[in-house]
């Protein structure tokens, strides 16, 4: 790691993580399980001066259930912790999957929930070693001025591709922040709100700011969710596409409420607000509804590939129409 | 800067300097001698380098020493006790789950770790379990009839008072 002068510091109290944060803003780095960081440090593409390490937040660690029946999870939860939690399993089983989907066990026990929210996009052609970079001009992500996914593209198109942010998006979490104003007022934002959409940074946090907590709601009567990966491997990979659809039935047993959530398919994890649009107040889609595929395929951004997966825009269309046809399949099952 | 920590590996609790920005991995190996965990991908991908930290396994390369102070430590020195062989180890041994080695250590910790938390594992248990951890010689048939071997003999331990000679 060719990263000597850094600076590391590991506050008692997220008001001290903040201020640090403040102190330092650009050249200050948040770590908390370090599965990203470290190996965007030791690729030198994070030039981070100072590390602000959350591991002494002991409040970041809670996972409870509040008195109003929403589930908080503590930004510093494992994912590993969050996958095995009898409660997160039994009431919100898209949020226990999507998390022990991600990574490899090892992984999991040092990754985090906050963390794994404020993933960084990632790319073939920035998440090499500095040797390997060195072959070609810097791109738009290591400060240099083009993208070698796309010639002649004046940004970065690098690829979100957390697993748990579209299990969270379907089950309507929300985030608090702290840090915002001084002194270090939270401030709760709804999930989609906390990416902006840029691959050079896809976290819309201040640069003060720290992800304190996430809170997801109870779900609603006869409602199901899941969450479908599709990788290369079926451990230690991030997700070509990551899927998520929950699906609540009326009383006829028609759609009244469905929302679908992708990963790996742009800057940030998606709804897709068309889809879910299309089959509301509908009988549930089959598993190989090619109208919902369609519509999925449609719904999406320019896919600049920067994984090198070509079928992926059909791929979302197929596990758009799977994932709802299963959740309402399971809703359809709750009596 | 440097700075002076205390790391408690497999027991011992010692002051050690390090900067920041080394990892459990580079500062156990480097600097405290003991090189059983392995240095392979460095990024988190391939297991070989895991330790317990707090009886979890985790991937040593990413964890920064610093982060790692107050926590105690298992490395795969750390668990035969009194010159024997832990059964995982024995178990490793007697079924040829070890071949070039060099992800056995980071395996076997992967194993003590599911073991303590499920002593008789079904199989997508142990596969799940060492998912983390790459072996590019076995095929981990081998690996998965020691576990298996492994928790018998664990199993006996608790159950059986005779100590075999």
């Amino acid at each position: 790691m060719a990263t000597a002068t850094i600076e590391y510091h590991a506050p008692d109290t997220v008001e001290a993580a903040v201020a640090l944060l403040r102190e330092h803003g650009a050249a200050a780095r948040i770590l908390a399980g370090g599965t990203d960081v470290v190996p965007a440090l030791k690729y030198g593409v994070v030039g981070a001066r100072h590390l602000v390490s959350l591991k002494r937040l002991g409040a970041l660690r809670r996972l409870e259930v509040s008195a109003d029946g929403d589930l908080v999870v503590g930004a510093l939860v494992t994912l590993a912790d969050l996958a095995s939690s009898p409660v997160v399993r039994a009431r919100w089983p898209v949020v226990a999957e999507a998390a022990g989907q991600a990574g490899s066990p090892l992984l999991r026990n040092r990754g985090t929930v906050g963390g794994n929210l404020c993933l960084d996009t990632r790319c073939w052609y920035f998440n090499q070693t500095e040797a390997w970079r060195a072959s070609r001009p810097p791109c738009w992500k290591t400060a240099g001025d083009r993208c070698h996914v796309n010639e002649g593209e004046n940004r970065c198109v690098a690829l979100f591709s957390a697993d748990t942010p579209p299990a969270f998006l379907v089950a309507g979490a929300r985030v608090t922040l702290a840090g915002a104003t001084a002194p270090p007022a939270g401030r709760t934002i709804p999930m989609e709100a906390l990416y902006t959409g840029e691959s050079l940074k896809p976290v819309a946090l201040g640069e003060s700011e720290v992800v304190t907590t996430v809170t997801v709601p109870a779900p609603p009567p006869r409602s199901a969710a899941v969450y479908l990966k599709h990788a290369v491997r079926d451990s230690l990979d991030f997700p070509v596409l990551g899927v998520a659809a929950r699906v609540a039935l009326a009383p006829d047993g028609t759609i009244a409420d469905a929302r679908v959530a992708v990963t790996g398919a742009g800057p940030a994890p998606l709804r897709l607000a068309e889809v879910e649009a299309a089959v509301h107040g509908r009988r549930a889609p089959a598993a190989d509804d090619a109208a919902v595929a369609r519509l999925t395929a449609r719904t999406l951004g320019p896919l600049f590939l920067s994984d090198g997966v070509p079928h992926k825009r059909a791929m979302a269309g197929l596990m758009a129409a799977e994932a709802l046809a299963r959740a309402a399949a399971a809703a359809g099952e709750i009596r | 800067m440097k700075r002076l920590i205390q790391l408690t590996v497999n027991g011992q609790t010692r002051d050690v300097p390090v900067q920041p920005t080394r990892t459990l991995l580079d500062v156990v190996r480097d600097d405290l001698g003991l090189t059983g965990a392995k240095r392979g991908c460095d990024l988190g991908a391939c297991g070989a380098c895991t330790m317990l930290l707090d009886g979890r396994p985790v991937n040593a390369c990413l964890v920064l020493a610093v982060e790692a102070e107050g926590a105690e430590i298992v490395t795969i020195e750390g668990i035969a006790a009194g010159g024997r062989l832990d059964p995982i180890q024995q178990a490793f041994v007697e079924h040829g789950a070890v071949q070039c080695g060099f992800c056995t250590p980071g395996l076997v910790l992967a194993t003590k770790a599911l073991l303590e938390a499920t002593p008789e594992p079904c199989d997508t248990a142990m596969r799940e379990a060492l998912s983390g951890n790459l072996c590019r010689c076995t095929g981990y048939v081998k690996v998965f009839d020691a576990i298996r071997a492994a928790a018998r003999r664990l199993r006996e331990e608790r159950t059986c008072p005779v100590t075999p000679s």
